[in-house]
């Protein structure tokens, strides 16, 4: 992902983009396609906390609580009030970003580990808040969350919904990431007082990156919902977070490819493969250790250097040939003068 | 009331008995382990299998109970601590803890059940009201705890190195000592303590797997509340945290307790950032 020219590499990615729009013709299975859209819902999310965790290197931890705000948000106005669901998926966008403000302010001040206290504290106070408001929120038993009106309620119009807007999230931080915001955004990740010795607004850079996080948190809390049609406060629990944290850390910091293949394949094979399903969450936390022990730059960055070792170097000839007529010219005009 | 302020002093005993943890291991390493709740989780479950399941008498079953938090320890420092902070300052640390306390909590999960589990009583006595053994047991506990580790630090040689290595663990080393070994020894000290406090405390919090994440998160609250480093600290921190959360839950219903530890802990760190007994961090550059 070079800033040099966007258009490098655009095939793969326009071949893989056609992959995913075409993918509910090609797949027969409802489950499957149930699946597609569940790593799409959380693929908003994680586009979202990359830029935080993966970019700007603080360790967020309690995103699962803005995941649950946008859905909890969706299921009351879309159904309860009869909101329009797509209007609906916009404002719970709006209110998690306002929780992100309001969660970031505070806590991104503070030092690393504090802050990750403070964001496993929000996840835990959400869920806390959601059994104790039971005139809300239904309490332990629930509430349901509508459909999508007309054709994006069917299986596949809703997972093309929920791809057009993963592609715009992802459209959105790989922009983000590709000038001068992403340069900065990994300055403070790498050394916060050398960034901002050289003028990055570092409070206000991870606090903007945190709201952006909290927006896409709750579009795709929205989603989220609209797909499990009815959610608990126990399908918010801290291993969702857990979960989304370490697809990042596994696919790579600091890249986007990375972690999307992080959270398709960490969505995808527990579901597939019985026996992990059993284990769950302990399986994430071996593969969390395993990665920081062995490859703390992520998978992603192992694969890259695999390329590169299998790839033989190219060997560029420079030859030098000195523009002899400039030369003289240039000679000519000091002599003159 | 009083049962309430009891209950309060007693669970922050525990709170504080986990701040101290955290300080045993920050002294020797700068790490804060997200481990040290699931320390006092080993300790409670395998305190409530030995004693209820295997009928061991306390005598047994303690020291068992200690020593596999102590096993747990050296675990945590040989695979999360040692590989991990030899390397840049990029916080690994609170990564691979992160994974080591989500392993052994899903482990617990698995074979002990996801159901809390009644504890058995410790010590031949009547139900007694606020004067229960599983209030007092806490809060002796902790005292005894926080005078011993003090002697520890003070008087004998090995404290002397470990409070050597807090101070500046590079001259440590340069001074002969063998700082992995010091290390491993408080990783594995402080699992014992904490699997002991788990212990006490069993007959309120319940042979349960899942209580090591709130246990790991309002000891720190504690500790940051009191100050990073200072055992007064954490011993205040645990009890205002214990009583105030208790206090508030009675008035306001149980369901906030949470909401009202990262209120305290926000407050304290507006006011007094370093926290109560901390003293102010030089700034990094």
């Amino acid at each position: 992902m070079t800033a040099s020219s966007p258009w490098r590499g655009a095939l793969p990615r326009l071949a893989g983009g056609l992959a995913l729009i075409l993918l509910p013709l090609v797949v027969s299975n409802q489950y499957h396609l149930h699946l597609a859209s569940l790593i799409g819902a959380f693929w908003i999310l994680v586009a979202g906390l990359n830029l935080v965790v993966g970019y700007t290197g603080q360790l967020s931890v309690g995103h699962v609580g803005l995941l649950a705000i946008g859905s909890y948000t969706f299921a009351i106005l879309a159904g309860k009030h009869g909101w329009d669901p797509i209007l609906t998926t916009v404002v719970a966008g709006l209110v998690c970003g306002l929780c992100g403000f309001l969660v970031g302010l505070p806590s991104l001040r503070l030092p690393e580990f504090y802050f990750a206290m403070s964001t496993l504290a929000f996840g835990l106070i959400v869920t806390e808040l959601a059994v104790a408001r039971t005139e809300l929120t239904g309490g332990g038993v629930g509430l349901p969350a509508p459909f999508f009106p007309g054709p994006l309620g069917t299986p596949s119009g809703f997972y093309w919904l929920i791809l057009a807007a993963a592609g715009l999230v992802t459209w959105l931080t790989w922009n983000v990431t590709r000038f001068m915001w992403g340069r900065s955004l990994v300055a403070i990740r790498d050394s916060p007082v050398a960034a901002a010795s050289v003028g990055v607004p570092v409070f206000r850079a991870k606090l903007t990156v945190f709201v952006f996080s909290g927006v896409t948190a709750g579009v795709a809390g929205a989603l989220f919902s609209s797909l499990q049609s009815y959610i608990t406060p126990d399908t918010f629990h801290f291993e969702l977070s857990l979960f989304f944290f370490v697809s990042i850390i596994i696919g790579g910091r600091g890249s986007i490819l990375g972690p999307f293949v992080g959270t398709a394949v960490l969505t995808a094979l527990p579901e597939l493969v019985a026996p992990l399903a059993k284990l769950g969450t302990f399986f994430y936390g071996l593969l969390l250790l395993l990665v920081v022990l062995l490859v703390p730059e992520g998978v992603g960055r192992l694969v890259q250097r695999v390329i590169a070792a299998l790839r033989p170097p190219v060997v560029e000839h420079h030859a030098i040939r000195p523009d002899l007529d400039r030369l003289r010219a240039a000679l000519r005009a000091g002599a003159r003068r | 009331m009083l049962i309430v302020l009891v209950t309060g002093l007693a669970i922050g005993s525990l709170y504080a008995m986990m701040g101290l943890v955290y300080n045993v291991m920050y002294s020797t390493s700068k790490v804060l382990s997200m481990t040290t709740g699931h320390l006092a989780m080993l300790g409670a479950v395998f305190g409530a299998w030995f004693m209820g399941g295997l009928g061991w008498p306390i005598w047994l079953g303690l020291p068992a109970a200690a020593a596999v938090g102590a096993a747990f320890g050296l675990l945590t420092d040989v695979v999360a601590i040692r590989r991990v902070i030899t390397r840049s300052n990029e916080h690994l640390w609170l990564l691979s803890t992160l994974a080591v306390a989500t392993m052994v909590q899903q482990a617990v999960g698995l074979w002990w059940g996801t159901e809390p589990r009644p504890f058995p009583r410790l010590v031949p006595q009547d139900p007694a009201g606020a004067l229960d053994q599983k209030y007092w047991l806490p809060i002796v506990l902790v005292l005894l705890m926080a005078a011993g580790l003090g002697l520890f630090y003070r008087k004998t040689m090995f404290g002397k190195v470990f409070v050597a290595m807090s101070e500046d663990a590079f001259a440590a080393r340069a001074r002969g000592i063998a700082t992995n070994r010091v290390r491993a020894m408080s990783y594995v000290i402080s699992g014992a303590l904490g699997a002991v406090a788990g212990f006490a405390t069993g007959q309120l919090t319940y042979a349960f797997f899942a209580v090591g994440t709130l246990l790991t998160l309002n000891g720190f609250v504690a500790l940051a509340v009191g100050g990073l480093g200072s055992n007064m600290g954490a011993l205040v921190g645990g009890w205002a945290l214990g009583i105030i959360s208790m206090v508030a839950s009675h008035y306001f219903g149980g369901e906030y307790q949470q909401t009202i530890a990262i209120g305290l802990l926000m407050l304290a760190l507006l006011v007094r950032p370093q926290g109560i007994f901390g003293t102010r961090q030089v700034r990094a550059v």
